[in-house]
């Protein structure tokens, strides 16, 4: 039995079709960008539950849209953030009736340290930034999970807020200094 | 990143550490994803082509039944917050939370103070209610020797938005919650004498 062959370049996919397309569009796509997706979640929600269920949730909207997506615009990545910002936006209009602000968890969270401790401190290092993070107006927060949690560039940036690079620069840095203020640095 | 070249030298630590913020997804969330794509599971917004004539249609039915019943009620919307979990009780453990029946922004009528004994972060059923409290604060039983007053704020407790709400808990610890009110959080008073009554409790 054959199958459409899988699109092994995510950055120009095939017409999205029957369900085999799809599927070997959407696992090129996550490997490539899941991770970027997750973390861009993880700067704004404190659950890694939650990231989860966001990051599967943008990632059923790329596929459904992904006939949409237009290379000649931008990258995958600047549109599939795009599409995890529209997600996110909508879920916290939905969570807005009954929020969940917890202590999050950080299992998640990528780090070599040689002992349980120091994951430990290094947990509430990371959890002490984001708490910090969270204190920001909205569009600083989506600055800082643009940059340090998907890694996007300055040019990456511009594309997905529709603004120019010397702008997300100026912001950014900005948003750095209230930061670093918040944080008593 | 190249473009980070003429970052301002005081922000280079802080933009440091935030790159080296990492996080993974479990191993199996990829595979579990694909399953659930390969299932046919549709995103939440997505709705079946054949289904989308009704669904507007009843979309058009309960937009008019919900302007009927606004237009009959005329009461501002209530909702309901549930933040958790802090050490409210001074018991030590991080593990109360508070739910808030409110009118948005305006009236509580409803707090309850609650311990997250089967640690879902919300309150369920299964939670045990430390205080529970109807529309205006009061101080339930005798507030003897060894009581605490904990403070939360600022968040949004009343969904008005704005993260400009405190949360005060008077508790004897390491169990006993006495009283427990919000506050609207407006600007810093200049005289402190007036800071009591610049916050009315609700």
């Amino acid at each position: 039995m054959s199958h459409p062959s899988p699109v092994h370049n995510p950055e120009t996919p095939a017409a999205p079709g029957p369900l085999p397309e799809a599927e070997a569009l959407c696992r090129d796509w996550f490997e490539a960008h899941g991770t970027a997706v997750y973390n861009y979640f993880r700067f704004h929600v404190p659950l890694p539950d939650v990231a989860e269920d966001l990051t599967a949730e943008t990632f059923f909207k790329v596929v459904r849209a992904a006939a949409r997506f237009d290379p000649e615009r931008g990258t995958a990545k600047t549109w599939i953030l795009t599409v995890a910002r529209n997600v996110l936006t909508d879920w916290r209009r939905r969570a807005r009736l009954r929020q969940y602000v917890s202590i999050g968890t950080m299992h998640d969270l990528a780090c070599d340290a040689p002992s349980p401790e120091e994951r430990l401190l290094k947990e509430e290092e990371v959890g002490r930034m984001l708490d910090a993070v969270a204190t920001l107006a909205a569009a600083d927060r989506e600055l800082i999970g643009l940059r340090y949690g998907s890694g996007l560039d300055s040019a990456e940036m511009a594309q997905v807020l529709g603004i120019s690079e010397g702008n997300v620069r100026m912001r950014l840095w900005r948003v750095l200094g209230r930061l670093r203020k918040v944080l008593g640095q | 990143m190249t473009d980070d070249a003429n970052l301002p030298s005081e922000l280079e630590e802080l933009d440091r550490s935030l790159r080296e913020i990492r996080f993974a997804a479990r191993a199996s969330f990829g595979p579990e994803l694909l399953g659930r794509l390969r299932r046919g599971e549709r995103s939440k917004g997505a709705v079946p082509p054949g289904r989308r004539r009704s669904a507007f249609l009843g979309l058009a039915a309960s937009l008019v039944i919900a302007a009927g019943t606004v237009l009959v009620l005329r009461g501002p919307p209530q909702i309901v917050v549930d933040r958790c979990c802090y050490d409210l009780d001074g018991g030590g453990d991080a593990d109360d939370g508070v739910l808030i029946l409110a009118q948005r922004n305006a009236r509580v009528h409803r707090l309850r103070v609650y311990e997250d004994l089967d640690g879902s972060g919300s309150y369920t059923a299964g939670d045990l209610v430390r205080l529970d409290r109807g529309a205006r604060p009061a101080v339930h039983g005798l507030a003897g020797e060894g009581i605490v007053t904990v403070e939360q704020c600022c968040l949004d407790f009343d969904g008005g938005g704005p993260d400009d709400d405190g949360l005060l808990v008077i508790a004897v610890p390491p169990e006993r919650v006495v009283m427990a009110a919000i506050y609207e959080r407006g600007p810093e008073p200049s005289d402190s004498r007036a800071a009591a009554g610049t916050f009315p409790l609700r």
